[in-house]
C-alpha cells in the first residue's frame, strides 16, 4: 500500500483516502456546449506515469488535497514540488477555507 | 479405508525407528519428549522438534505422497518447507508441509493424492497412457462429442490435487498485527543476522525473521566452525535487542515497504498475519538448492544435498543406508562426508565438476539403482544431488527489480534498480565464507540503519557469487516440477509447438504454478526451454515472482476483526421487542416489530414511532450556508427563514440524482440537513468538495451530527397529543405549522430538534435528540402514549407508508443514470438559477424531455403485488418500464406500485402489461404517484 | 496446414514421440496489410479470426507488444455468463455465450467451458430488487437466470453459510445455469491457431509506436520493428487502449484501473459453481485442478501498476469467509493484477471513431473476456462492410458527447 504525502497530516496510507480523480477546470455552465461539458465530465487524460490528482483525505483531516504520483510505480510526492510552485496547500487560517489553488489548477 | 481399520492400527504399538542416528552435534530434536501421532492409520513416535517427515524417515517411511497427475510415489527431496512431494492432510488442514511442520502430539496424518491407499494407487495405470498425457493433452481432446464435456471434466477433476476441507470444519483462531520497524530483516541466515545485529546497533529497531524453527540458515547444519559461528551470532541478536520472529515468513513486499509477514508457531494462534511499515528491509533469503533434471528424479531416495544434511544433523537420522552422491560443490562434498561420519555407506561420489553424470535413477515405488554416464549401475537406496542454486528474488523483484542470469555462478541474482528501501544481502547477492557473509551482512545492516536515520553508513564490499557449473539436465529427461508432474519433455514438446517463452510454457505446461510457485521449478523449465529453443537463458528471462512469496492462510488474511456494524441507542429496546433486524448498509435497524400491517395501520389510524438515527444529519454553521444549498440542491434556498424547513434534491454533474433531504434554518447562521442514511458520508464529502475547492471564500463549517443526535419520528393523526405531552414547545398548527422547525426540551432533554414534516404522508413531527438520551425520550413516547395507542414501527412499515404517499426513495426508485426530471422532480429544479451541480445537464434534459416517467401503478387485480423489478412489456420482448416499489396497501386495501414508464406511456389511466417471475402478464393501471390522500390534507393538519 | 486435434492423433503421436506443428506461426513483418489490430488478446485474436472465416480478408496483422494473450486475456478470472441488466447488453452477451458453447469444436481446440452455473447473491433488499430486475430482462431475451432463495443456494453450495446470524446474511441469488467458467489460455490460443490456419499473421514482440493519420484518415502504423501500410487500424488493446488511441490523436472516457485476483493452494473440488457478492466485492470459483480463484472489484484509483496489494488478498479473504467460513485454512498461493479500460457507464466503446479507419474495441472494464468472441465478431463485421451491426449499435464513442449512456451504471449504482 502506497503512501500519500498529505500536507496537513504528513505521509499516510492511500486506504485513508479517497481518489478524486485529476485536476481539471469546471466550465462556466454559462457559456459551455454539450460537448465540452461531456468531454469535461468523462474525457480522461489516464496518463501514465507521473500526473497531478485529487484526493480526498476522509480519515484524516478531510482536506482534499493535490498530489502527484507516478501511475506506473505509485510513488507520489507532494504537488509543488516539481512545478517548484507555491505550497499546494496554504496553511488555512480559518477553516474550511485553504487555498483556492489547491485542488483545481 | 474405514475408520474402525484405521483405529484399531492406531492401537498397535508404534513403529520402531531404525534409521535414527546417535545424538549429533547440532540436533535440534528434544530426546526427552517423545510426540506420538498417527500416520496412514498407524501409530508412531517421534521427538519433540522433529518435523512430521523427518519423524517418520527416522522410522523407514519413504513416501509420503502420489503425483497428481501419473500418480508416482513421492518422497523427500528437500527435507524443508518446498518439498514437494511430502505435503499431507493434517486433521482439517489440507496441505501442511510435513518437511516443516514440527511435530505435535495426537496429530492425525493423512497422505494426500492416494486413491484408494498410499502402496496401492490404482491411478497408476495412467503411467501406461503417459505418451498419451504429454503436457496439455487435455486442450487436444475430450472435445466431442460437446454434451459429453461434463463428463470428462467430473473425470478430471477426481485428478485434482491437494488435500480436502469440510464444511463442518470450526474455524481456528487467527490474528493481525502491526509493527513499525525502521529495518526489517527478511532471513536469520549469517549474513541476515549480521544485518540484523549491526543495525540494531546503530540504534534502530530490528525485526528479523526467519522461515525455519531457528535462526541460522546453513550454519546449522555445518559442522564445528559453523556451530561455533552460529553460537556467537544467536548471542549477538539475543543482547541487540532485536525482535525476533522465526517459522514466520516474510510474504510480500508492496508498495513503499508495506510488508507482510506469515507468523506461525504461536500458542492458540493459527497463524497470524504481521502488516509492518519497514523503514528499510534487507533481504537475506540465502539460496535454494536446485534439483537436477534425469529420468527417475523423482523416486523417493532421490535427495539434495541440503536435505540429507539437513536429516542427519538437525534430526539425526540417516536418509538411507547405501549412497551415491552427485556433486558440483562444496555442499554435496559435505554432504557425502556427513553421510560416511554417521555409517551411511557411501558408494560413489560423482564428481560433477570432472564432468561425472547420472543418467537415470531405478527403482520400483522408491530407488534401488543409479545408472551413472559411463553405463555402470551402481546399486543404492539414496541419490545425493549437489548441482546448483536458485536465488529467490522473489521479494527484490516484488520491489521492482528484475533479476539477471550470472553465466559463471548458472544462477540468476539481483538486477540492478532497487528503492533506496531495500538492500539484499548473503547468498542471494554471492558467496563466500562464513566470515565474508558475516561482514557482508553486517556492513549492509550498517547501511539500512543509516538509510533509516541511524549512525553513518558503512561502505559495503561486494560479495561475488563463485563460478559453479551450468548442471541442469542429464542426457535423460525428468521432472521439471514435480507437483505439477511436468517433465523437461513436456517443456520440450510445448516449445516445438510454440509455446517457447517463459510465460507461454509456463501456461501451457502448468510447470512453476503449484505449491512452490517455481522455487524448484523455475531455473530447470527456463533451462529446458532455452535448450530446444536455441536461446540462452539470459535471453528467455524468468516468469514474474507474485506475491505471496509463501502461502497464507485466508484466516490469517483475513484476521479477527469483523465488519462493523452500526446500531442507534435505541438498539437494546428493539432487542427486547423483536425487532426484526434489516441490514442496511452499515445500519442495522428494525424491519418491523413482526406485523407491518398492524404497524401501517397504526400509524394511519393513531400515532407510531420510528427509529430513524442513521439519517444523515449534517450541522452547518456560517453566513454562507445559503450559497451552498443552493449549490448544492437544485431547487432555491435564499429565502429560507429562521424556523423553516426545505425538502431539497442533490444532482450529480452529470445531472444523475444523488440524494435527497430536508434542511432546516435553526438560527441565522445555523442550519440542520439531514441526508438519505446511505448517503451521508457521500452527502458530506461532495459538500466539502464544494467548499474547499469551487469556493474556498465562502464561510461554512459543516460538522457530521448523524450518531451525535438519535432521532424518532412520531407520525400519525395522535402524533401531536402524544409529543405534547413530553415537550415544552407549542405543537399547535398555528405555532408551529408544516414544514418548520423548532427547539426546546423533550422528555426533561434540552437542545433537542423537533421538525415538522412528513415522509408517511401523516401528520408527524421528526425529533433529533442528543444520542445518549435516545432511549430514554423512546421509551417515554411509547409510556405516555400507551393510551394514545402508540406502536413502534419499522423501516418495512415505513416504506408501505410512503409509497402509498408516492415519496420517492433515491437508489430504489431512482438508478445510476437517473436525472431530476426523470423522477418527476422537474418541479423542484430552478432552472433560473446561476448555477448548481448538474445545471447544464439538467437544463438540456429540460429542453429534450425525459424520456421516461415515474409513475404511480396499479394492478388490475388488487390482489396481485408484481415484485419490484418486474418489466411493463409490449409483445414478446419489448421493454416498457420497470417497477421500482411494490406492496400491499392495508390503508387501500390493494396492491400499489411505484414505476417508469416510457413517456408515451405516462398518462394516467394507461393500461399496461406487466409481465411476473412466473411468466404471466397482467394488466396494471398508471396513476399518478400518490396512492393516498393525494391533496396532503392530513399531512399538514 | 494444421494438424487436427483429437484422442486419436494424440496417441499416435505421443506412441510416435512426434511433436506437433506449431500453434502459430512466426513470420517477418509484411509493408503492407489490409487491416491491422492491436493486441493479441482475446478480442484482436477472435477479430482477426472472424475476418478471414466470415469476410474472407486474411491479409492482417496482429500485433502485441508482449506475447500472445499476456494482458487481460491472460489475467482475468475466466467467468463466462450472460446475466446482464439492459436488454442490449443481455442480448450481446448471450451471443457471446452461444459462441463460446461451440468455440471448442469450431476451433478444434477445447477451451474446457464449463457451464456449472453462477450465482449473484443478494445480501440486503436492494441487491434482491436489482437480481429480480436483471432476471425478468434476461427472462425477456431468452436468457436462462432465476431468483433462488438461501435453501436452493446452500443445496448449489453446501460450504455456504446461509444462516441469517452473518453480518450480511444471505437473502436470495440470481442463479444464471448457462454461467460458467472457461480456460482464458485456451480461447486466446484457440483463436490464434484458428486464425493463424487461415492466414492472418501474429507477431508478438511488436510494438505499436505510432498511428499514422493523413486527412483525417488511417495511412499506417509505426512498430518497434518497422513501419506498415494499412488503411485499418483496430484497437483491440486493455489496459492501454487510451493511450494507444491517442497515438491517432482519439482521445477515450477512460480510466485504467486493476483488477486483482488471487488463487490458492489445491484442494479437492468442492465448489461446483461460481459465486459472486457484489455487496462483499468477491467472486470465487473452483478450478479443475482445484484451486479457488478469486477476484474483486478494481482499485479504487487509477493505475497502470500490476504489482498487487496486500489490502486486496486482506479483505478478499475476509469476504470469502463471511461466505465460507470452513475454509480458513485454505492459502492463497499467489496474487496477481491485470489493468481495466473504466468507462463512464460500465458500457464497452465499440465501433468508428473521428479518424476514418482508426476503430476502437475498448473499454471493457472487468467484463472483456466475456465479450471477446462476440466482439471480434462484429468488429470483424464491422471492419469487413462498413457498417455497424445492430448488435453493438448502443456503444459507439459518440454516445458520451451525446449524453446516451448505457444502463448498465444503474445495475451497479443500485447493486451496492
Amino acid at each position: 500500500m502506497f503512501r500519500i504525502p498529505c500536507p496537513y497530516c504528513g505521509p499516510r496510507d492511500a486506504t485513508e483516502f479517497r481518489h478524486q480523480g485529476e485536476s481539471r477546470n469546471r466550465p462556466d455552465p454559462r457559456t459551455v456546449t454539450r460537448g465540452q461539458w461531456r468531454a469535461y465530465l468523462y474525457e480522461k487524460d489516464n496518463v501514465a506515469g507521473w500526473t497531478r490528482e485529487n484526493w480526498y483525505h476522509g480519515v484524516g483531516c478531510r482536506r482534499f488535497i493535490s498530489v502527484e504520483r507516478n501511475t506506473v510505480t505509485n510513488e507520489t510526492r507532494p504537488a509543488a514540488a516539481a512545478a517548484g510552485a507555491v505550497d499546494p496547500v496554504l496553511p488555512g487560517a480559518e477553516a474550511g477555507a485553504p487555498d483556492a489553488d489547491s485542488t483545481r489548477r | 479405508m474405514t475408520a474402525r481399520v484405521r483405529a484399531a492400527r492406531s492401537s498397535r504399538r508404534p513403529a520402531e525407528t531404525p534409521f535414527r542416528l546417535p545424538p549429533q552435534p547440532g540436533e535440534v530434536i528434544d530426546r526427552s519428549r517423545l510426540v506420538p501421532f498417527d500416520w496412514d492409520g498407524r501409530r508412531y513416535v517421534g521427538f519433540a522438534g522433529d518435523t512430521i517427515t523427518s519423524a517418520l524417515a527416522a522410522a523407514g517411511v519413504r513416501t509420503f505422497s502420489r503425483s497428481f497427475k501419473y500418480s508416482r510415489p513421492r518422497g523427500i527431496l528437500t527435507a524443508s518447507a518446498l518439498d514437494p512431494g511430502c505435503t499431507v492432510q493434517v486433521g482439517d488442514e489440507p496441505n501442511v508441509r510435513a518437511s516443516a511442520r514440527r511435530l505435535a502430539a495426537g496429530m492425525s496424518v493423512v497422505p494426500q493424492n492416494v486413491w484408494p491407499t498410499l502402496r496401492y494407487d490404482l491411478r497408476s495405470v495412467n503411467k501406461v497412457v503417459a505418451p498419451f498425457l504429454t503436457a496439455g493433452f487435455y486442450y487436444k481432446t475430450f472435445m466431442s462429442p460437446r454434451p459429453l464435456w461434463p463428463a470428462y471434466e467430473r473425470v478430471l477433476s477426481r485428478f485434482a490435487s491437494g488435500g480436502w476441507t469440510s464444511p463442518d470444519a470450526i474455524p481456528s483462531y487467527y490474528d493481525q498485527r502491526f509493527t513499525h520497524p525502521d529495518v526489517l530483516v527478511a532471513g536469520g541466515g549469517p549474513a541476515g543476522m549480521a544485518a540484523a545485529v549491526e543495525a540494531a546497533r546503530a540504534g534502530a529497531r530490528v525485526l528479523l525473521v526467519e522461515e525455519e524453527h531457528e535462526l541460522g540458515g546453513s550454519l546449522r547444519w555445518g559442522g564445528a566452525q559453523e556451530l561455533e559461528a552460529l553460537g556467537r551470532l544467536r548471542a549477538d541478536v539475543a543482547q541487540a535487542g532485536i525482535e525476533v520472529l522465526v517459522d514466520s515468513v516474510v510474504a510480500g513486499r508492496y508498495d513503499d515497504n508495506w510488508i507482510s509477514i506469515a507468523q506461525r508457531g504461536l500458542p492458540d494462534v493459527t497463524e497470524r498475519l504481521i502488516k509492518a511499515r519497514a523503514g528499510i528491509l534487507v533481504v537475506a533469503p540465502g539460496l535454494i538448492e536446485r534439483p537436477y533434471v534425469f529420468a527417475g528424479n523423482d523416486l523417493p531416495g532421490v535427495m539434495l544435498s541440503t536435505a540429507v544434511r539437513r536429516l542427519i544433523d538437525l534430526y539425526a537420522v540417516a536418509p538411507g543406508s547405501r549412497a551415491v552422491v552427485l556433486s558440483a560443490n562444496a555442499e554435496g562434498d559435505a554432504a557425502a562426508a556427513d553421510l560416511d561420519r554417521v555409517g551411511v555407506e557411501v558408494v560413489r561420489v560423482l564428481d560433477a565438476r570432472r564432468g561425472e553424470d547420472v543418467r537415470r535413477a531405478l527403482g520400483r515405488g522408491t530407488l534401488s539403482a543409479v545408472e551413472v554416464a559411463d553405463g555402470s549401475r551402481i546399486d543404492c537406496d539414496l541419490l545425493v544431488t549437489a548441482t546448483g542454486w536458485t536465488a529467490p528474488t522473489s521479494l527484490l523483484n516484488m520491489a521492482g527489480n528484475q533479476p539477471v542470469w550470472d553465466p559463471l555462478a548458472a544462477r540468476f541474482r539481483p538486477g540492478e534498480g532497487l528503492p533506496d528501501t531495500v538492500l539484499a544481502t548473503g547468498g542471494i547477492v554471492g558467496d563466500g565464507s562464513v566470515d565474508e557473509l558475516v561482514a557482508h551482512g553486517t556492513a549492509t545492516g550498517a547501511l539500512a540503519a543509516a538509510r533509516a536515520g541511524f549512525g553513518s553508513a558503512a561502505v559495503v564490499a561486494p560479495l561475488s557469487p563463485h563460478p559453479h557449473p551450468a548442471l541442469f539436465r542429464a542426457t535423460t529427461h525428468g521432472f521439471v516440477d514435480f507437483p505439477e508432474d511436468v517433465s523437461s519433455k513436456d517443456v520440450m514438446a510445448a516449445a516445438a509447438e510454440g509455446y517457447d517463452s517463459s510465460e507461454l510454457v509456463k501456461r501451457y505446461t502448468t510447470a512453476t504454478m503449484g505449491p512452490t510457485q517455481g522455487k524448484l521449478e523455475t531455473v530447470n523449465t527456463v533451462a529446458v526451454l532455452a535448450e530446444a529453443t536455441g536461446r540462452s537463458i539470459e535471453e528467455l528471462g524468468t516468469t514474474v515472482w507474485r506475491p505471496p512469496y509463501a502461502p497464507i492462510s485466508l484466516g490469517a488474511l483475513a484476521g479477527r476483526v469483523s465488519p462493523p456494524a452500526r446500531y442507534s441507542p435505541m438498539q437494546p429496546w428493539h432487542e427486547t421487542h423483536s425487532a426484526v433486524p434489516l441490514v442496511a448498509g452499515e445500519w442495522i435497524r428494525p424491519d418491523s416489530y413482526g406485523d407491518p400491517a398492524a404497524e401501517v395501520r397504526a400509524v394511519r389510524s393513531a400515532v407510531g414511532i420510528i427509529d430513524v438515527t442513521p439519517l444523515g444529519k449534517l450541522a452547518l454553521h456560517g453566513p454562507d450556508v445559503p450559497n451552498l444549498l443552493a449549490a448544492a440542491y437544485v431547487n432555491k434556498w435564499a429565502k429560507l427563514d429562521v424556523g423553516s424547513v426545505r425538502y431539497g434534491v442533490m444532482c450529480a454533474e452529470d445531472g444523475v440524482i444523488l440524494d435527497d433531504g430536508v434542511t432546516g434554518r435553526l438560527g441565522a447562521a445555523r442550519y440542520l440537513m439531514s441526508t438519505t442514511s446511505s448517503g451521508a458520508a457521500t452527502v458530506w464529502q461532495h459538500l466539502e468538495s464544494l467548499l474547499q475547492t469551487e469556493h474556498p471564500d465562502w464561510r461554512v463549517h459543516i460538522t457530521p451530527m448523524t450518531t451525535a443526535y438519535a432521532s424518532i419520528n412520531i407520525a400519525g393523526p395522535r402524533s401531536r397529543e402524544l409529543l405534547t405531552r413530553l415537550t415544552d414547545v407549542d405543537l399547535s398548527a398555528d405555532a408551529f405549522p408544516y414544514m418548520r422547525v423548532r427547539t426546546g426540551r423533550i422528555a426533561d432533554v434540552a437542545d433537542c430538534v423537533l421538525w415538522r414534516i412528513g415522509f408517511t404522508g401523516e401528520l408527524s413531527y421528526e425529533i433529533h435528540v442528543p444520542a445518549s438520551y435516545g432511549l430514554h425520550v423512546w421509551e417515554a413516547l411509547l409510556e405516555r402514549g400507551r393510551d394514545l395507542g402508540v406502536r413502534p414501527f419499522g423501516v418495512e412499515a415505513q416504506r408501505i407508508l410512503r409509497l402509498e404517499k408516492g415519496h420517492l426513495i433515491v437508489a430504489q426508485d431512482t438508478d445510476g443514470l437517473t436525472k431530476a426530471y426523470d423522477a418527476g422532480l422537474g418541479d423542484l429544479v430552478k432552472l433560473d438559477k446561476d448555477d448548481f451541480v448538474g445545471k447544464p445537464e439538467l437544463l438540456w434534459q429540460h429542453e429534450d424531455g425525459a424520456q421516461q416517467s415515474l409513475v404511480g401503478l396499479v394492478p388490475v387485480d388488487p390482489s396481485i403485488v408484481p415484485a419490484e423489478g418486474c418489466q411493463i412489456v409490449d409483445g414478446a420482448t419489448g421493454i416498457l418500464g420497470r417497477i421500482t416499489s411494490s406492496r400491499r396497501s392495508p390503508t387501500l386495501d390493494r396492491s400499489i406500485c411505484l414505476a417508469y414508464v416510457l413517456k408515451q406511456y405516462a398518462e394516467p389511466d394507461t393500461v399496461v402489461t406487466v409481465r411476473l417471475p412466473d411468466g404471466r402478464r397482467i394488466p396494471a393501471t398508471v396513476t399518478p404517484p400518490t396512492h393516498f390522500d393525494p391533496e396532503g390534507a392530513r399531512l399538514r393538519g | 496446414m494444421t494438424a487436427r486435434y483429437s484422442a486419436l492423433s494424440l496417441l499416435s503421436r505421443g506412441l510416435r514421440g512426434r511433436n506437433w506443428p506449431l500453434v502459430w506461426r512466426r513470420h517477418e513483418l509484411a509493408p503492407t496489410y489490409d487491416a491491422v489490430i492491436i493486441g493479441a488478446g482475446v478480442h484482436g485474436l477472435a477479430a482477426a479470426y472472424y475476418l478471414a472465416v466470415n469476410h474472407g480478408i486474411r491479409n492482417v496483422a496482429v500485433l502485441d507488444r508482449s506475447y500472445l494473450g499476456g494482458g487481460g486475456s491472460g489475467r482475468n478470472t475466466a467467468i463466462i455468463r450472460s446475466n446482464y441488466l439492459t436488454p442490449e447488453g443481455v442480448r450481446f452477451y448471450d451471443r457471446s455465450v452461444k459462441l463460446y458453447e461451440t468455440l471448442a469444436s469450431e476451433l478444434n481446440f477445447n477451451v474446457m467451458f464449463s457451464q456449472r452455473g453462477h450465482l449473484t447473491l443478494a445480501h440486503n433488499d436492494s441487491s434482491l430488487r436489482t437480481m429480480r430486475w436483471r432476471a425478468e430482462v434476461n427472462k425477456l431475451q431468452g436468457v436462462d437466470s432465476e431468483v433462488i432463495g438461501p435453501d436452493e443456494i446452500k443445496s448449489l453450495v453446501p460450504y455456504m453459510d446461509v444462516s441469517a446470524q452473518t453480518r450480511y446474511p444471505i437473502l436470495g441469488a440470481l442463479y444464471h445455469p448457462p454461467g460458467g467458467i472457461i480456460r482464458h489460455d485456451a480461447v486466446n490460443w484457440g483463436y490464434a491457431r484458428g486464425a493463424d490456419a487461415r492466414g492472418v499473421q501474429i507477431h508478438e514482440y511488436t510494438e505499436v509506436v505510432g498511428i499514422d493519420v493523413e486527412e483525417g484518415r488511417v495511412r499506417g502504423v509505426q512498430t518497434s520493428r518497422g513501419h506498415i501500410s494499412t488503411p485499418v487500424v483496430l484497437n483491440c488493446t486493455a489496459g492501454w487502449s487510451s493511450l494507444v488511441s491517442r497515438l491517432a490523436g482519439v482521445r477515450l472516457p477512460i480510466s485504467t484501473h486493476p483488477l486483482q485476483a488471487a488463487v490458492t493452494e489445491p484442494v479437492k473440488v468442492f465448489l461446483n459453481t461460481v459465486v459472486v457478492s457484489g455487496t462483499l466485492h468477491v467472486y470465487v470459483s473452483q478450478t479443475d485442478r482445484g484451486e479457488l480463484v478469486f477476484g474483486a472489484s478494481t482499485d479504487p484509483y487509477p493505475s497502470y501498476s500490476t504489482r498487487g496489494s496486500l489490502e486486496f488478498t486482506e479483505e478478499l479473504a475476509g469476504h470469502v469467509l463471511e461466505l465460507m467460513p470452513s475454509i480458513a485454512a485454505l492459502r492463497v498461493l499467489r496474487q496477481w493484477a491485470g489493468l481495466c479500460d473504466m468507462t463512464p457507464d460500465f458500457s464497452p466503446i465499440m465501433g468508428e471513431t473521428p479518424v476514418e479507419g482508426f476503430l476502437v474495441d475498448v473499454g471493457w472494464g472487468t467484463y472483456g473476456f466475456k465479450a471477446g468472441p462476440v466482439a471480434g465478431e462484429a468488429m470483424a463485421e464491422l471492419v469487413a462492410t462498413g457498417k455497424t451491426p445492430d448488435l453493438i449499435s448502443s456503444f459507439p464513442l459518440s454516445r458520451f458527447a451525446d449524453g446516451r449512456l448505457v444502463g448498465e451504471k444503474g445495475a451497479a449504482a443500485v447493486g451496492h
